[in-house]
């Protein structure tokens, strides 16, 4: 829809008096991991048409025909189930 | 390429509302032959769809807002008193098991002896077991506020520790009263007394396992770097879901376990 990309106004890093202890720690945190955020908003936003919800490509859709499988295959269970649950006995 | 020429968020195209549908259909439905013809299929496709669903629903929501940034100040307004209403709902709902419990302690009938607790019930000693739950849901409250204070300060280490307090705090609850559960001397079977407890608790207990729940996730994303100094409204929501949860426990230790006593 034309919205431009997040620029990621991320935690500016630790407490302003790093360094005075450790001088070898890199600018960027790298407590439980690196910032990814940028990388998947470039994903997310390539203008392939996809909707967001398939957006990722093979493990979308994977996911999605099974969600699918299950409830339309499942409605299908249910409505036979309730069929025979109707009949009396 | 086309830019829209208002701040709100037109979604694509989902099939998340129509299969989540199908999902409580199946889950109810579930319920049902579970119930009168003892097979529990069609329930474990319900929940198992309804898991999916939920998953793949919330997942789009942080696609669209963190990844895309369609989540301008007008739609989080819109967020906002979707959540205030939300909860407003559950309070309403919680209501109706307290008007529960007050109609029957209030006027104990003469079946329970005329007395309240009833003839016969052995409740539990609000000082003990409960009294520490309380403790702790207080103080997971001050744990989540110490969590808000520590995202809008930008101190992602601090937040990251105050949030999993939180959570583990809220999982200690559960276990303990799972434990109080299955050691009480009483159950739901036990007339009027053990229906309202248990369904109050319960449904509670619920809400517990959903708020905790909803911060780990909270958590997961914080540690991901998904929220900034100004935008984390998924985790203000979790916040005031929890701080709901934790009042309707007072309510619940209040009357229930201390004025029910």
């Amino acid at each position: 829809q034309g919205l431009k990309s997040l620029v990621p106004t991320e935690f500016p890093g630790p407490d302003p008096i790093f360094g005075t202890t450790k001088p070898g720690l890199p600018a960027t945190d790298t407590f439980l991991g690196t910032n990814k955020v940028p990388d998947l908003q470039r994903v997310f936003q390539r203008s392939d048409g996809l909707p967001v919800h398939l957006k990722r490509g093979y493990p979308d859709r994977m996911l999605y025909r099974t969600t699918m499988a299950l409830t339309i295959g499942g409605t299908f269970y249910c409505l036979v189930a309730l069929y025979i649950a109707s009949q009396p006995k | 390429m086309a830019h829209q020429a208002h701040s709100y968020h037109m979604v694509d195209p989902s099939p998340w509302p129509i299969f989540g549908a199908a999902a409580a259909l199946l889950t109810a439905s579930g319920l049902t032959m579970w119930f009168h013809h003892k097979t529990p299929y069609l329930l474990i496709i319900g929940l198992i769809s309804t898991a999916l669903v939920m998953f793949q629903w919330w997942r789009d929501i942080i696609r669209e807002s963190t990844f895309q940034g369609h989540h301008t100040p007008t739609v989080q307004k819109g967020l906002r008193y979707g959540m205030v209403l939300f909860i407003t709902s559950e309070a309403f709902f919680f209501l109706g098991f307290f008007w529960a419990f007050f109609h029957s302690s209030l006027a104990p009938t003469p079946e329970l002896g005329g007395q309240w607790p009833p003839v016969g019930i052995t409740p539990l000693d609000p000082m003990e077991v409960p009294l520490l739950n309380t403790a702790i849901l207080l103080a997971s409250g001050v744990t989540v506020t110490w969590a808000h204070h520590s995202i809008t300060e930008a101190r992602r280490k601090q937040a990251i520790y105050a949030l999993l307090l939180t959570v583990l705090l809220g999982c200690y609850f559960t276990a303990l009263q799972g434990m109080e559960y299955y050691e009480a001397p009483f159950s739901i079977a036990d007339g009027v007394y053990g229906s309202t407890f248990f369904v109050a608790t319960g449904f509670h207990g619920l809400h517990v396992i959903i708020g905790s729940t909803f911060l780990f996730v909270c958590l997961l994303r914080l540690i991901k770097y998904h929220f900034t100094s100004n935008h984390h409204f998924g985790f203000e929501a979790a916040a005031w879901y929890w701080h709901f949860v934790d009042v309707v426990w007072l309510f619940l230790y209040i009357s229930i376990y201390w004025w029910g006593s």
